[in-house]
């Protein structure tokens, strides 16, 4: 059977994984003294992860997907629990790679580090998260979602399928706009 | 149904003693997108080069249109709306980003020029900034959407991609799929091969896998995403 909203699910979590990695390299590079510190670009790009998957793709992930395993499954509810916990903490995580990003801007290379272990933190929070899904939720999710539910729950997911380009194309512009100034390799800017 | 644009039938070909292609059957109509896929050596970029005469098929036939286009040449076959946008990208690097672009320029095959210099340039705004740039001095990502762009100005029927996202990094990556959504979406028609299968067939309606020279698979897209102990197997991821 094709389910269209874990399809859906996969391809927003590859943009993200995208954007994570693009951070991760140009804080390599910039560790490594290859690359010098773009703060307007790292703004940014950590404002994308922060409008589109914090504020777009876990809200729906819980409205829809996990509601309807939570009637389903009892074996699923600690792990939706715990999924749902950190949705709900996104907002605190994101405000410190924030915070973290506007010390390094103030305080120059000697804020390097602090914002490197924030984001690797962000980072792996991050990679852990999608994992646990992908793992632990998706087969259970499989195995005892209905028909029907997955009708519902891809209707939903349907009706909003390209969330990640904004009612205006605003986060497409956005998107383009960070891949066009991140310095090559990562991106296409000089 | 929409016209058949290009096929293959019983389609063998071989370099030199080894045999590659081992009797395909391969089709695209108009406005189709179709996904093809397989492990590195499989067969994949033989079959698109069979196809467009770069590569001699010992037998079987390949028809453009209906015709039979298969002792063709590859620019008469180019000439009927197919562009190519090979592995390893072969822009012309002597040449600047606006030279590039300007030689290829052509109306389509029922003279339409809806693909314009000004219209990719709204397409790859990056190529813009770099228009008198010489090739030689473009990065991977900013080449691959010259290829693109450069194919696009020959206003085909038809664009078919191999490998297109290999060795960027993947914001780039993203960025490509992207733009290749949005030209899908004008009706051209798309054969993609690439091996980020996620996606491939969320740009596809069709996917096809080859292993060994052979399809393995042929379905639709969403098929194919329901199966990925099929992915698995044929792709190894």
């Amino acid at each position: 059977m094709t389910i269209k909203s874990l399809d859906i699910i996969h391809d927003e979590h590859r943009a993200l994984a995208a954007m994570l990695s693009g951070l991760r390299s140009i804080a390599s590079g910039i560790e490594a003294g290859r690359l010098k510190p773009d703060y307007d670009l790292l703004e940014s790009m950590i404002e994308y992860i922060d409008k589109v998957p914090e504020k777009v793709h876990h809200p729906k992930e819980d409205q829809y997907l996990f509601a309807k395993l939570r009637q389903r499954c009892a074996e699923a509810l600690p792990v939706i629990e715990r999924l749902e916990t950190e949705h709900r903490q996104g907002d605190a995580r994101m405000a410190t790679l924030r915070d973290a990003l506007a010390s390094y801007r103030q305080q120059g290379d000697a804020g390097f580090q602090g914002y490197h272990e924030a984001l690797k933190t962000y980072i792996e929070q991050e990679w852990k998260h999608m994992n646990t899904e992908e793992r632990e939720v998706f087969p259970l999710a499989k195995a005892h979602l209905t028909a029907e539910d997955w009708a519902e729950i891809d209707a939903a997911f349907l009706s909003n399928q390209n969330p990640w380009e904004g009612a205006a194309g605003e986060y497409r512009a956005l998107f383009s706009k960070i891949v066009n100034i991140a310095p090559a390799p990562v991106g296409l800017g000089g | 149904m929409s016209n058949m644009l290009l096929e293959a039938k019983e389609v063998h070909t071989y370099y030199g003693a080894s045999h590659i292609l081992h009797g395909i059957d391969f089709s695209i109509r108009e406005g189709e997108g179709i996904a093809l896929m397989g492990r590195n050596g499989m067969g994949k970029s033989t079959l698109i080069k069979s196809m467009l005469g770069i590569v001699r098929p010992r037998h079987g036939r390949v028809l453009v249109r209906g015709d039979d286009y298969s002792r063709a040449r590859t620019f008469q076959t180019a000439q009927q709306g197919i562009a190519y946008v090979p592995e390893g990208r072969g822009i012309f690097k002597s040449l600047t980003v606006r030279e590039n672009l300007l030689m290829s320029a052509r109306a389509g095959i029922d003279g339409r020029r809806e693909w314009t210099f000004e219209r990719v340039m709204e397409t790859f705004p990056r190529l813009g900034e770099r228009i008198n740039n010489g090739g030689w001095q473009l990065s991977g990502g900013e080449q691959q959407m010259l290829t693109i762009g450069r194919a696009l100005m020959t206003n085909p029927d038809l664009l078919i991609l191999d490998e297109a996202t290999e060795g960027l990094a993947p914001l780039i990556a993203m960025e490509i799929w992207r733009i290749v959504k949005e030209i899908r979406r004008t009706g051209i028609a798309t054969v993609i091969v690439d091996k980020n299968h996620g996606a491939v067939t969320s740009i596809c309606d069709r996917a096809m896998i080859l292993v060994k020279g052979q399809v393995v698979f042929d379905g639709t897209s969403d098929e194919i995403r329901a199966q990925p102990e099929l992915i698995q197997k044929h792709l190894g991821v």
